[in-house]
C-alpha cells in the first residue's frame, strides 16, 4: 500500500529530524564532491569546478529547502516552530502575555462558570424516564386571579378518567410539610411529601430497596406505606437494610417503610426525606371539600405519538365539561398543561439567560482589549517582522505565524479560563439562595469542557483575527517602513485599535446599564414595607401530633402554657402565635361572603389565619381602627374576625366594616358561621416583598386552634435568635417528644425573599464592573498610544508657545470621538437589549431615563478621565528632549 | 546545451526507475546516468532530483541504504523496490499507448473518418 508506506516515511521524518537533516547535508555534500572532481577532470580549476558544481545544483540552500518540503510533514513542522516561537516570544514580554492571559481567563471563565450552572439548572433532562413528555397541570381562575394553580383532587382524579391523550395521570403534595418521626433515639423532624400511589413509577423512578407504591395506595390501605430517602436511612436508620418492612411512628401514627430511595434522588426538593400515599377515604371522592380545596399538583404523561396542543385542547375540554357539571365548585375553574421541566424552572429562566448573555457580553470586550494589546504589541515588532519577510517567509507564512500566536495565546487563556472557571463554578454554588434553583451541585464536566473549549476557540478567532489582518494588508515592506518609528501603529491599525476600544465601551455600557437597573430594582424591593417590623424578632414553628393532641382544648392549652413560660423570660418583650407567616407561609384562602351583600355576590381567595393576641403587637402590625383580639375572646364569647387594611379597602370602600358580619361560604346557608368584624389591622405581604398583600381575614386562635403554628417573639436587644435554645428546652420540658420545626429570624426571613434578586444583581454587578475596568483601560491605551506617536509634533508646539492645556486638548480629540461614539452605540443597544429584562425588575422600569442618565454621565466621566490621565502626562513633556529623540 | 528540454516531474520519475532497474546508484550517479542514457537529450536538473527521489521514497517505489563507494567513501544508495519494478512494467505501458497514439496521428495521410 503506498499510503501506509508515505504515512510511514512521514512519521519517520518527524521523529527523526535530525538525522535526516546530517544525512541530506551529507549527501548534498557528496554529490558537490562528485561534481567538483568531475569539473577538476574536464579541466576547470579548484575554485572554478566549485562554483560551477554549485551552480549545476541549483543552490545547496534552494535544494534543501526542496527536499524538506517533499517530505510531505512541513505543515506541521511549521506548526512546531511557530508555536515553540510563540512562546519564546510571550516569555520574552510577560507583562502582555501575564495581562492578556489574565483577561482572557477572566472572560472565559465566566462562561465556563454561567455555562455549567446554566447547564445543569435548564438544559439538562430532569432524572426522570422520557421527560419530555411529562406535563404539570394546573388550574386556572380568572375571578380568583389564579394562573398555574394546584389543583383539586377530585379535578385531578376526573381528568385522569377522563383525558384519553394522557397515558397516565398522577400527582403529588404541593409543598412539603414536616413531620415527626418518633421511637427512635430522639425525635426528629423530616421533610415529607404525599404522592399518589403510581406517581414513581409513572415518572420511571425505582427505590434502591424494596418496593415503590401501588396505584392501591393512593386511597387509603390497612397500613400507611412510607418511602425513605437514601440520607435518612443512612444517618437515621444507619443504613440498615433490616430496616425494610419495620414499622416507624410517623406524627404520632404507624407507618411501614417499604423501600429506600436512591442516592441523590430529590422529589420536589432537597430536603424531602420521606414520601408517603395520600392514602384518601374513598368517601372523599364525592365530597365538596375535595373539589374545593386546591393543593396537589398533577403530573401526566402523554400517550406517546398525541400532539401536546392536542392534549390541552382535551384538558380545557374536560374542564369545561366539569365547569357545567358542578357550577358552583368550579365556575371559571379552567385547566391548562406545561412541560415539567419549564415548570419546575419556574422564574429563573430570564435571569440565567440574562447571566449568560452578559458573560458573553464581557468575553467579546476581553477579546477586544486583548486584540489591542496585541496589535500595539504587532506594531512593536514592525521590524522584526520585515526581518524574516526579507529572509522568505511569504507573506501567507506571517499571517501563518501571527495567527499561531494568537492559538497559543488562546490555548493559554482557555487554560487559566477553565480554573477560573472551576472556581467560579464553586462560587457559584455556594453563594445561591438555598432552594433557588432545582438543582444546588453544578458539576464541571466533559459537557462544559468543550463548551469553554469552543468558547476559546471563537475568541482566537475573535482577536487573533486583528494582528493577522493589519499583517496581511499593510505587508512587509510597509511594515519595515513603519517599523522606522518604535511602539507607533500604523494608518491602519490605528483605526481598528480605536474602532476596538469604542466597541469596548460601548459593550462595557450596556452591562453597567443592565446591573443599575437591578441595583435599582433591588433598591425598590428593600423599600417596600412588608407590613412588620422585622428587626428582634424571631420565629419557631411547632407542629402538634393528633395522636397525643386530640381535642381542641389539648392544643389551646399547650400554646397558652408555652406562650406563658415564654413571656417570663426577662429578654422576652412579646410573644404570640399564628398559624401563616408573612413571606413564607400564606396558609390557605377560602371564599367568603358579607351580611347585606346581595344573595349572588361574593369575595374569594381571602387569606385565612388564627393568631392568638399579642400577635400584631409582637410583629409591629399596626391598628388602624376598632379593636385586637384579647383574652376575652374565648370558644363560648361571640365570634369575631380581624380584617386587614387590603380588604377593608377592597370590599368596604367608604363604609365602616366595624360590626359587619361575615362568614367563610360562598353562599350562605343556615350552617354558615358568622363572625363580627371588631378590627382593621396593617396589611402584611403574605407571598412575596414585590407582590402586594391579598385580603386577609383573621380569627381568634382560641376561638379555633391549629395544630401547627408559628410562635413569634420579640427581645428587647441583640439577636433574638440567641434565646432558641432556652426555647427548646422549654419546648422539651413540657413535651419531651415535640421537636422544633424550624427556627427563623425574621429579618433574614425578609431578606430570604429578596435574595433572587439580590443574587442576580450581585452577579451582574461583578461582570458589568470587570468590563468597565477592561473598557477604561482600553481607552487609557488608546490615548497614551495617541500621545506617544504626537510627542514629537508636541513638542514642536511646545516650543511654538502652545500651552499645555491645549496640547491635551488635542490629544483629548481623538479620544472623546470614540468615547462618544461608543457611549451613543452603547446606549442605543442597551435599549433594545435590556428589554429582555422587564420580568426581573421591580419598581423601574426597562427604559429608565433616571437610570439611563446616570450610567452615561457616570461612563463618560470615567472614560474621559481614563483619557485625559495620559494626555496630560505627555503635555508635560520637555520640548527639548521630545525633539532631540525624533 | 542546445537540444535540452524541460524535464517533467513524471518523466523524470519514470527516467529514474528504469535507471536503478539496472543497478542501484547513489545521486549523482544516477543525474550523470539519465544524462548519458538519453545522449544529453535530458539535462537532469540536479536540484530538482533530490526531492523527486524523496517523493518517490514516500510511495514506496525506491529505497535506500548508505554504502561504501568503490573509492570507500559513504555515499546514499538508492535500489527499486518491489512496488517500484511494477510501476515501472505499468509506465512503459502506458508510454507505448500514448506513443503509439501521437505517431498514429503524425502519420495521419489524410482521408474520410
Amino acid at each position: 500500500m503506498s499510503w501506509l508506506t508515505d504515512m510511514r516515511e512521514r512519521v519517520r521524518s518527524l521523529l527523526f529530524r535530525r538525522r535526516e537533516e546530517r544525512e541530506l547535508r551529507e549527501e548534498l555534500a557528496f554529490h558537490l564532491e562528485m561534481e567538483q572532481a568531475a569539473n577538476e577532470r574536464r579541466g576547470m580549476s579548484a575554485a572554478e569546478a566549485r562554483r560551477q558544481a554549485r551552480l549545476t545544483l541549483g543552490g545547496v540552500e534552494r535544494t534543501k529547502e526542496e527536499v524538506r518540503d517533499a517530505r510531505g510533514v512541513r505543515p506541521l513542522e511549521d506548526l512546531v516552530r511557530d508555536i515553540r516561537f510563540a512562546f519564546r516570544s510571550f516569555g520574552r514580554s510577560p507583562g502582555f502575555t501575564v495581562t492578556a492571559v489574565l483577561v482572557l481567563g477572566l472572560g472565559i471563565g465566566a462562561n465556563t462558570a454561567i455555562f455549567s450552572a446554566v447547564r445543569a439548572v435548564i438544559l439538562e433532562p430532569l432524572p426522570l424516564s422520557d421527560p419530555g413528555s411529562l406535563y404539570m397541570l394546573w388550574e386556572s381562575n380568572p375571578e380568583k386571579g389564579w394562573e398555574r394553580e394546584t389543583a383539586a383532587p377530585a379535578n385531578f382524579l376526573d381528568w385522569k378518567e377522563r383525558v384519553t391523550a394522557f397515558r397516565d395521570v398522577e400527582a403529588y403534595s404541593w409543598s412539603p410539610f414536616q413531620v415527626t418521626l418518633t421511637g427512635l433515639d430522639r425525635p426528629r423532624v423530616v421533610d415529607a411529601t404525599e404522592v399518589t400511589g403510581g406517581f414513581f413509577s409513572m415518572v420511571g423512578v425505582e427505590p434502591m430497596l424494596g418496593r415503590g407504591f401501588t396505584e392501591e395506595e393512593t386511597w387509603a390501605t390497612a397500613e400507611t406505606p412510607v418511602l425513605l430517602s437514601a440520607g435518612t436511612w443512612r444517618t437515621i436508620f444507619g443504613g440498615d437494610p433490616g430496616v425494610l418492612e419495620t414499622f416507624i411512628t410517623v406524627n404520632g401514627a404507624p407507618a411501614r417503610i417499604v423501600g429506600v430511595m436512591a442516592d441523590g434522588f430529590q422529589f420536589p426538593t432537597e430536603e424531602v426525606d420521606l414520601w408517603a400515599p395520600f392514602g384518601w377515604s374513598p368517601e372523599f371522592r364525592t365530597e365538596a371539600w375535595f373539589r374545593r380545596a386546591h393543593w396537589i399538583r398533577p403530573v401526566a404523561r402523554l400517550n406517546p405519538g398525541v400532539d401536546p396542543d392536542q392534549a390541552s385542547a382535551e384538558l380545557e375540554e374536560v374542564a369545561a365539561q366539569l365547569e357545567r357539571e358542578h357550577p358552583v365548585l368550579n365556575r371559571v375553574m379552567g385547566a391548562g398543561m406545561t412541560r415539567l421541566d419549564r415548570f419546575l424552572l419556574g422564574d429563573m429562566r430570564t435571569p440565567m439567560l440574562v447571566l449568560l448573555a452578559a458573560v458573553g457580553v464581557l468575553l467579546l470586550i476581553a477579546c477586544a482589549n486583548v486584540g489591542n494589546l496585541l496589535l500595539v504589541r504587532a506594531s512593536g515588532r514592525g521590524r522584526d517582522l520585515a526581518l524574516r519577510a526579507a529572509l522568505g517567509a511569504g507573506r501567507g507564512r506571517l499571517v501563518r505565524q501571527m495567527l499561531t500566536e494568537s492559538l497559543a495565546l488562546a490555548a493559554l487563556g482557555g487554560g487559566c479560563g477553565i480554573l477560573v472557571g472551576l472556581a467560579g463554578t464553586r462560587l457559584l454554588e455556594r453563594l445561591q439562595p438555598e432552594g433557588l434553583l432545582r438543582v444546588s451541585s453544578f458539576p464541571v464536566d466533559g459537557t462544559v469542557v468543550g463548551y469553554t473549549v469552543a468558547v476559546t476557540a471563537a475568541a482566537a478567532v475573535l482577536f487573533g483575527a486583528f494582528p493577522a489582518l493589519v499583517v496581511r494588508r499593510t505587508g512587509a515592506g510597509a511594515a519595515l517602513r513603519e517599523a522606522g518609528r518604535s511602539g507607533s501603529h500604523g494608518r491602519g491599525s490605528r483605526r481598528v485599535v480605536g474602532t476596538l476600544v469604542a466597541a469596548e465601551v460601548a459593550l462595557a455600557v450596556i452591562l453597567v446599564l443592565g446591573a443599575g437597573l437591578l441595583v435599582r430594582s433591588v433598591a425598590s424591593l428593600r423599600q417596600v414595607d412588608p407590613g412588620f417590623d422585622a428587626d428582634g424578632v424571631a420565629v419557631v414553628t411547632l407542629n402538634l401530633p393528633s395522636t397525643r393532641y386530640e381535642t381542641p382544648d389539648q392544643v389551646t392549652a399547650f400554646y397558652d402554657d408555652l406562650l406563658g413560660r415564654m413571656r417570663t423570660l426577662p429578654e422576652v418583650v412579646s410573644a404570640a402565635g399564628s398559624t401563616t407567616m408573612p413571606l413564607r407561609d400564606r396558609g390557605f384562602t377560602s371564599d367568603f361572603s358579607v351580611a347585606g351583600w346581595a344573595a349572588d355576590e361574593y369575595g374569594s381567595e381571602v387569606v385565612r389565619r388564627r393568631v392568638t393576641p399579642g400577635y400584631f403587637e409582637t410583629m409591629g402590625v399596626p391598628l388602624l381602627e376598632g379593636r385586637l383580639f384579647t383574652a376575652a375572646d374565648r370558644p363560648e364569647s361571640e365570634r369575631v374576625a380581624l380584617i386587614n387594611e387590603a380588604m377593608a379597602r377592597r370590599y368596604f370602600p367608604g363604609e365602616e366594616p366595624i360590626g359587619q358580619r361575615i362568614t367563610a361560604d360562598r353562599f350562605p346557608d343556615s350552617t354558615s358561621v358568622w363572625r363580627t368584624i371588631v378590627g382593621v389591622v396593617g396589611s402584611e405581604r403574605q407571598n412575596a416583598v414585590a407582590m402586594p398583600a391579598q385580603v386577609e381575614l383573621i380569627e381568634p386562635f382560641h376561638q379555633y386552634f391549629g395544630r401547627r403554628m408559628h410562635i413569634y417573639f420579640r427581645v428587647a436587644a441583640g439577636d433574638p435568635t440567641d434565646l432558641v435554645p432556652t426555647i427548646r428546652s422549654i419546648v422539651a420540658e413540657m413535651d419531651t417528644e415535640l421537636p422544633l420545626f424550624s427556627v427563623a429570624d425574621m429579618t433574614e426571613v425578609h431578606a430570604d425573599s429578596m435574595a433572587r434578586d439580590r443574587f442576580v444583581m450581585l452577579l451582574l454587578l461583578a461582570f458589568a464592573a470587570v468590563a468597565l475596568l477592561l473598557a477604561l483601560v482600553g481607552v487609557y491605551g488608546v490615548t497614551a498610544q495617541a500621545a506617544r506617536q504626537r510627542l514629537p509634533e508636541m513638542g514642536l508646539r511646545m516650543a511654538l508657545g502652545a500651552r499645555a492645556a491645549d496640547l491635551v486638548r488635542l490629544t483629548l480629540g481623538r479620544s472623546v470621538v470614540l468615547i462618544v461614539s461608543g457611549l451613543a452605540v452603547g446606549l442605543g443597544a442597551a435599549l433594545i437589549a435590556t428589554r429582555a429584562m422587564t420580568g426581573m425588575l421591580y419598581g423601574v422600569a426597562p427604559n429608565d431615563p433616571v437610570t439611563f442618565i446616570a450610567v452615561a454621565l457616570l461612563l463618560a466621566a470615567a472614560a474621559l478621565g481614563a483619557s485625559w490621565l495620559p494626555a496630560r502626562r505627555a503635555a508635560r513633556v520637555d520640548p527639548a528632549r521630545t525633539l532631540q529623540a525624533e | 546545451m542546445a537540444g535540452s528540454s524541460n524535464l517533467l516531474q513524471g518523466t523524470l520519475e519514470l527516467l529514474v526507475l528504469k535507471t536503478l532497474s539496472l543497478e542501484p546508484m547513489h545521486g549523482w550517479g544516477l543525474a550523470q546516468r539519465i544524462q548519458q542514457m538519453s545522449r544529453d537529450v535530458f539535462q537532469v536538473n540536479q536540484g530538482s532530483l533530490y526531492p523527486a527521489l524523496q517523493r518517490m521514497k514516500r510511495k514506496g517505489w525506491i529505497r535506500s541504504e548508505w554504502q561504501a563507494t568503490e573509492n570507500n567513501r559513504r555515499a546514499r544508495y538508492y535500489m527499486l523496490t518491489a512496488a517500484g519494478e511494477r510501476q515501472l512494467g505499468a509506465e512503459r505501458v502506458e508510454w507505448e499507448r500514448s506513443a503509439g497514439a501521437v505517431f498514429r496521428i503524425l502519420d495521419w495521410a489524410g482521408g474520410v473518418a
